[in-house]
This record gives structure tokens, sequence and C-alpha cells, in this order.
């Protein structure tokens, strides 16, 4: 039955797109949980009816059969392909994952980004500044290493990683849970319509079925799979966003985490992934280690060559890396404001610094942080005038 | 007989110029008025003829017709009766006409014959001095506020009878008799909050040093109960006092709302509105003089408590205000024009709960975060110079003390604004935070370093044209603070850490 066109999936894989679609309420109440969710999806079609339908089951069953492809095929840009197609990815034949992909983009440009090594990274949709900055720098550093990166498209973490990742011109993978026409609404349009200039979309439903709560966890175990190691960034402990950690467990896949703060909910569920023994992740260099196969990096990773940061600038870094964030917290006893920001606009237009909520300072995840690791310790003892430090704040 | 008095009718915030004509003529006795009045003028015929009986003239038992001049022109208020009285005494021969065409007349009567204050004395004064009258008969209540006005004869008169004694050629009483009710002494007495109460936060009072000295709109950012609105409060105590133009201008508004001031306003105003108000209560109604805090925060302060919680139509509304000082509202029977310069001091958490970024205590949505950005972004960020960064503070800064005392910082804002005045002379305008795009080139030279901070902030998509402006504004008061006439690195460094869009988080920009 294979046919290497795009459009060529064949009518019981469209099929299974469309039925779903159909069933989307249903999935949302009946399976709230991941492994309820999954243990459904596993089942074929005529079982998934039967399962899940109900009363309807007679009337869904004559449409069932009644269903032709042209009923439903990919809109206009998508193009398909289902596991009767022998370039279908292999990690996607098992049982408990998708027959059938839609693709928002060329399916070709999708099998080729899958050559390349693909590691996806998930994390919670409310999450810390801290948590923002990592993702978005592990997603450009893995990009610039030629990694592809997956990923679901929600806010928080996953956004942050495909932000990353498109600054470092890398190309992505985002699966997302709703069709097309759904996915791309309101706020995450433009983001949407710029992961796919270069990446691919990728969603099992047809374009205008909705996921509702179901399809981000489904789409959940289709990134899991397309993925050779799954990153954790930050999550809390709680099981809707555990959700991929779970899965990758269940496939026996690596999970690594990203450690958070104690104290920090939002690093509950990654902090505990931790304890249980999965690899820590600090940033892109770490993440390369943990894949079976080291890729050849494309380009070296864009990087300002800062080890020769100028002293004042250098200390400043350093309190604004350990967690001091307002100019306030950042002055040293007796220190010049001006100076102080002065040190961080600099520092910000290095692209050393970023800001968060209401203006508070962050080291960059990729660059900051790194830049101060590599800093050789020659702070010099410059003593201040403190008489005339009265004289500088006003 | 024909005779003619001269008074002013208000009409939403302006003073328009009324002739009274009366004549009396033989007839049927008859007492019409025309030319546009209100109810108020209208039922003036009844005090006009009782009062005049009642201070011993005679009226007239013939047919007297009224006409107020510009007849295209609204009148309203009852500040007409005491103009038309002497029009029909004088129209009767029991006034001479002479001292009619000098004197402006301007007063409430009441049916004994009494002279009533009325709102407004002020902006009468003023016009009538524009208009080159010599002198203004008016109650003894407001005689001290129209005398504000120099080089204007000011009469006060406890009656009618007085008054016509005056338009005799008689001596105008000295203010002897009723003491006016309201003693403006209070407001004066009453000292303002001073900057010494606060406690740490060192970088955002030094902002809002700059703010004052500068004039610039700011933003205050911070958790909850970390001083924001104690900060704003404490404004203007440092603002230097209003000149005699800006005065006037603010107590000629006063005077126009009802107030009864007795002298120049000296502290500028400072209006806090609440969230919940609306476009019409910020900005004003054109029907009836109904102005806005907006226009009552005319050479003052502005100051938007929880600015996430306004209604995004009525910030919106402030952009004229904020670009042109004025307010035009046009309405299907009415238009009006108001002044509205002011200093727009801003306050809001940087998410609802207050919280942002601290993910262990921030229990806001995505959602609710997006919905606070956006309220915060657009067209009103645009215009805010200034970003005030208040923090918890840590127990080591809050031991600190405070930065500085209202007097003292007060001294640099004055020194800061004349440095600006001087340099901005000629130019229309008087702090750094009005200087356009042509000005900034002239007045804000720059050194190698800090045009290469300029193209770095531009290259890094971190400064659109219209931030750099402000920047540079920013970088000039800065430096303008220090006495400095070079706008040095660390200037510009400061006014670039202090952007306002800084608040609305880089990080989450996906």
């Amino acid at each position: 039955v294979s046919s290497p066109k795009p459009n060529a999936a064949c009518r019981d894989c469209a099929r299974r797109s469309w039925l779903l679609a159909r069933l989307s309420p249903t999935l949302d109440y009946r399976c709230s949980d991941a492994p309820r969710l999954t243990q459904v999806l596993s089942l074929d079609n005529e079982r998934l009816i039967e399962a899940l339908a109900g009363g309807r089951r007679n009337t869904l069953k004559s449409e069932y059969r009644a269903f032709a492809a042209a009923d439903s095929g990919p809109g206009a840009g998508t193009s398909d392909i289902c596991r009767h197609d022998p370039g279908y990815p292999d990690a996607l034949r098992d049982a408990g994952a998708p027959p059938l992909l839609n693709v928002r983009g060329d399916t070709a440009r999708l099998l080729e980004l899958l050559e390349r090594p693909a590691v996806a990274v998930v994390g919670a949709r409310r999450a810390s500044d801290y948590g923002l900055e990592v993702a978005r720098g592990l997603g450009q550093g893995l990009a610039a290493s030629g990694v592809t990166v997956i990923g679901t498209l929600r806010e928080g973490i996953s956004n942050a990683v495909h932000v990353g990742a498109l600054e470092a011109g890398g190309a992505v993978i985002p699966v997302v849970g709703d069709g097309f026409d759904v996915a791309c609404r309101g706020r995450h349009r433009s983001l949407f319509e710029r992961v796919s200039v270069n990446g691919c979309v990728v969603s099992e439903l047809p374009c205008d079925g909705a996921g509702r709560r179901w399809g981000p966890t489904a789409a959940a175990r289709i990134v899991v799979r397309l993925a050779s190691l799954t990153v954790v960034v930050e999550a809390d402990d709680s099981a809707r966003e555990l959700a991929s950690s779970h899965i990758a467990r269940t496939l026996g896949r690596t999970v690594a985490a990203v450690p958070g703060r104690v104290s920090s909910r939002a690093s509950r569920g990654t902090n505990a992934m931790l304890m249980d023994g999965s690899p820590l992740v600090r940033d892109a260099e770490d993440v390369l280690e943990l894949l079976p196969a080291r890729p050849a990096a494309t380009r070296p990773p864009a990087r300002v060559g800062h080890t020769q940061l100028e002293p004042r600038l250098a200390e400043v870094l350093e309190r604004v890396g350990e967690g001091r964030d307002s100019p306030d917290g950042l002055a040293a006893v007796d220190e010049d404001p001006g100076g102080l920001l002065l040190a961080l606009s600099e520092l910000e237009l290095m692209g050393l610094l970023t800001r968060g909520d209401g203006g508070r300072y962050l080291a960059k995840a990729d660059e900051g942080i790194r830049t101060l690791d590599l800093r050789h310790g020659n702070k010099d003892g410059t003593g201040r005038d403190n008489e005339l430090a009265l004289v500088y704040w006003l | 007989v024909l005779a003619r008095a001269h008074t002013f009718t208000i009409e939403g915030l302006q003073t328009r110029h009324v002739t009274v004509e009366v004549d009396v003529r033989a007839g049927l006795p008859a007492f019409t008025i025309v030319g546009l009045a209100d109810a108020a003028v209208r039922e003036a015929r009844d005090r006009v003829r009782t009062a005049i009986l009642n201070s011993g003239f005679e009226f007239p038992g013939r047919r007297i017709t009224a006409n107020l001049a510009p007849a295209d022109v609204p009148k309203a208020g009852p500040g007409l009766d005491l103009a038309l009285a002497c029009a029909v005494l004088a129209a009767s021969d029991q006034l001479p006409g002479e001292r009619l065409r000098t004197h402006a007349l301007f007063g409430e009567l009441a049916l004994g014959g009494e002279l009533r204050p009325c709102d407004g004395t002020l902006a009468v004064a003023l016009a009538a001095y524009e208009r080159g009258m010599k002198a203004l008969v008016v109650a003894p209540e407001r005689a001290a506020e129209a005398r504000l006005v120099e080089g204007l004869e000011v009469a006060c008169a406890v009656r009618l009878s007085e008054a016509v004694r005056v338009l005799r050629g008689g001596r105008a009483d000295g203010p002897r008799g009723r003491p006016s009710l309201e003693s403006p002494e209070h407001e004066r007495a009453r000292p303002l909050p001073d900057l010494a109460e606060v406690q740490g936060q060192h970088h955002a009072v030094r902002a809002l040093v700059i703010a004052a000295a500068g004039g610039h709109n700011c933003l205050l950012s911070g958790p909850p109960g970390t001083g924001k609105t104690m900060l704003a409060h404490r404004l203007p105590s440092i603002l230097p006092q209003l000149n005699r133009d800006e005065a006037l201008e603010v107590t000629r508004l006063r005077s126009v709302l009802g107030g009864s001031p007795c002298e120049l306003a000296a502290a500028r105003p400072f209006r806090a509105p609440h969230h919940s108000t609306t476009t019409a209560g910020l900005l004003g109604g054109a029907q009836g003089g109904c102005v806005g805090e907006a226009v009552l925060a005319h050479n003052g302060v502005l100051f938007l408590d929880e600015l996430s919680e306004f209604a995004r139509s009525t910030l919106d509304a402030l952009r004229q205000p904020l670009e042109e000082g004025r307010i035009a509202i046009a309405r299907a029977r009415h238009s009006a024009v108001y002044p509205a310069r002011f200093m727009l001091v801003a306050a809001t958490n940087p998410c609802p709960c207050g919280y942002a970024g601290y993910a262990e205590r921030c229990g806001c949505t995505e959602a609710e975060l997006a919905r606070h950005r956006r309220r915060l972004s657009g067209p009103l960020i645009d215009r805010i110079d200034l970003l005030l960064p208040l923090t918890r503070a840590a127990p080591r800064v809050a031991s600190e003390g405070s930065l500085t005392s209202s007097a003292h910082a007060g001294e640099l804002v004055l020194l800061a604004r004349e440095r600006q005045a001087q340099r901005l002379d000629g130019e229309g305008v008087l702090v750094n935070a009005h200087m356009d795009a042509s000005m900034l080139a002239r007045y804000v030279p720059l050194d190698a370093r800090c045009e290469a901070m300029l193209r770095q902030a531009r290259d890094r998509g971190l400064l659109s044209t219209r931030g750099q402006h402000r920047a540079l504004r920013v970088a000039r008061t800065i430096a303008d603070l220090s006495g400095s006439d070079r706008v040095r690195a660390r200037d510009l460094g400061t006014a670039l850490a202090l952007r306002p869009e800084a608040t609305l988080a880089a990080s989450r920009a996906a």
C-alpha cells in the first residue's frame, strides 16, 4: 500500500484521525490521567468505539464505515504520513503510537529532521523566570549543536525552548495536541508561524479537531517517542506535569531533569526525579553528553568572547548569578548607583543579562552563566571612596 | 432708552465676554430676556426686579427688553444678575452710564439686594483684564480672589446700592464685612509627607528624584507592600513650586470649579483617581464644564495606582493629554478643550498577585499574566520614560534608613530644573521630558561610548526609536541632576537600566 507521495495516508489511518476528533469530548472526561489515556489510545478503531462511544455506538460505527478519506483530507499547506509508509518513523510503530501524523510543512523535511539526534524538552506551563531562561538556553544550545529540538507548543517551558532554538537558527518539531487550525489561534499564532517556517509542526488530529485537555498528554506520548532523550526543565509534583516523564519511563527512555530550588514548587517534580536517579542536566553540554551518539556540531554555539570581562562587570554578573535580582539587592554597601546601573545595562547590552517580570535581572542561561565559569578570578580590590558615596547617589 | 453693561459668562472652563443691553420704552409692562439664556439667567428677571425694589430704587413699569450679546453663545449661571440690574437702572436714568463702560460686573443678587459670590471670579477677573476693563465689581467674599490679577481694580460691593454708588463715581469699600468662610490656610498648613520617611528603596527614591527633576512620566513597579503608593505620595514634596503663570492657571481652574482661593496655589496638584474611574471621569465631559481628574492634575501629578486594573479604553484615552498637554472633547452638542499637562505617575504589581517570577509565591495562571502584560503594554507604556523598581527589601537594606529628605531632594530638583530652563530657553518647553527629537539632537551631546551603547541596544532589539528618545531624555536629566553639561556613559546606562519596557519580562516574550 506504500506510496511515498505526500498526502498519501491510507484510508484506514485517516479514519483513525477522524475518529479521535469525533471522540474528543469523551476522551476528555473518560481519560483524565496519562496511564489510562495511553491505554485507550492503543486500542484499535473498532474497539475504541466500543470502549468510548456509549449510546452513540451504532451511529458512529455506521459513519465510520461510510468514511471516505476525502471527507477529512489534510488542509492547505499540510501533508500526512501513515505507518504503512516505509519512511514512517520507527519509533512510532508500536501499538501505543499514533498510526498517522499530520504535518504542517513537508513530510520529507520531518523525516530529514528526525534523522538527526533529537531531544525532547518539556516542562511546566506556569514556569518561573529561572525555568524559562534555562529552557531558552537549552533550546539555543541544542539547536546550535545540530540537535533537533522536539516539544509541545504551550505556554511556559515548551514555548521558551522553541524560542531559544529559533534564536540559534535551528529547526524544531513541535507536536501539538490540537488540529492545526485550533492550535494556531490566539496568542500562539506568532510562534506557530515562526516554527513552521523552518521546522515541522505535527499533530495526530485533523486540522479542525480540538484536543481539549487530553490532547497535550497525547502529544506528549509522540514527543517522547520521537526523541532519543527527554529533558524535564521544571515540573511540579502533579501527575499532569509529570505525564511526559511517566510515559518516557514506561517506554524505557532516558529522562533527564534540570534541578531547581528546593523551596520552589515549580521544581518539586524535577527534584524528585533527580532523587530517583534521573540524570542531572545543567545546560546543553550535559544533554549532548547523554546522547548515544554525540552530534558533530554543525556550527559552534554563538558565543561572544567574554572571558576577558572587566572585573567590575564580572563582579556584578556574579552577584546576579547568585540570585540577587534587583538594583537594591545587587548594590554593595556604598556603591555608586550610577556605576551599578551602568554595569547592569552594559551586561544586558552584551546579552549576558536579561529582564524578568517587574524588570528583575536574570543571568542568561547559556552565555551569562557560562561566562562566569570561564572567568578566572582576578578581582581587583579597588577601594571605594566612602565619603564620595553619598555624592554618587543624588 | 438703551443702556449697556459688561459681564462674563463661563462656558466649560472658558470665559466669554457678554454685553448686557437693556432697552426701556413705553409699552405694556414686561421684562423679556433674549440671547440663549439658561434657566438660571431667565430666573434673573424676578431676582433683579425684587432686588432693585428692595434696594430703594424704582423698577420701571414699562416694556423692558434685555439682550445678552453675542446672542449665539449660551449663557449660564446667576453671575449676570448684577449687570442686568445695573443696566436696567441705567436705562431708566437712575444711574449714569459712563462707568458701565469701564467697569465689569459679576455677581448674583439676593432678593434683599445683597450681592452673592459666584464661582469663577478669578477667571472673570482675568478675562476682564485681558479685555481691557478698568475695574471689576464683585461680592466681598471673592474680592481677594479677583485681586490676584495684577493691574485690575477690584471694587467689592456688599449690596446693589453700594455697586450703584461705585458706578456713580463713589469710592469702593475695602474688603470689609463678611469674611470668607473657608480659610485656605488649612490647606497650606498641612505639611506634605516627606521622603525621609521612606526606608530603604534607594534606587527607587533616586529614580523618583530623576523623574521629578525632568518632569518624566514614571512607572512604579514592585510587589505589594513595598511602598509604591507611599513613594508616589511623596512626589509633590520634591517638585518645585508653581511659577506665577502656572499658579494662575491652577488657581483659575479651582475658582471655576467652585473653590474660593484667596491666594495663588503654590503646591502642585496631586490627583489620585480610583481605578474604577471611567473615561469621562478621567478626562471630563463636554457639557457644562464637567472636567475630569486629568484636568484637575494640570501642572501637577496624576497618580494612577494599580494601573493594570484601569479599563483599557480609559488608559488609551490618556494618549492625547500625554502628547499634547490638552484634552479636546467633542460631543453632539458641545465641544470643549481643557488644559491637561501633567506628570503621569503609575503604579503596578508585576503580576495580578504581585509575586511574578517567584514560582513558589505567584499564584497567577499564564492567562492572567498574559492579560496583565497586555494591559501594561501598548500606547501608555510608550509614553512613560522611567521605571522605578521597588523590591521587597532584604534585611540588610531595610536597616539602611532613608536616602534623603524632601528638602534636600527638592533643592536638587530645583537646581536641575533651572539648568533645563536655561538650556531650553526659547524652545517653548521647560523640562527635558517635553523635548522633541530635534531638541534631543541639539541638547544631548553623546560621546563615542554612549553612541556605541545605543547602537548595541538597537542591535539587540532592546530599544525602539521612541525608546531611544526616552532614554536620551532621561539621561539628559540625570546629567542635569549631577550638574554635568555632557551626557556620560553612566547617565545613559542608568537611563537604559530604568527603561520601563524592562518590566514586561523579555524572558516571557515568546
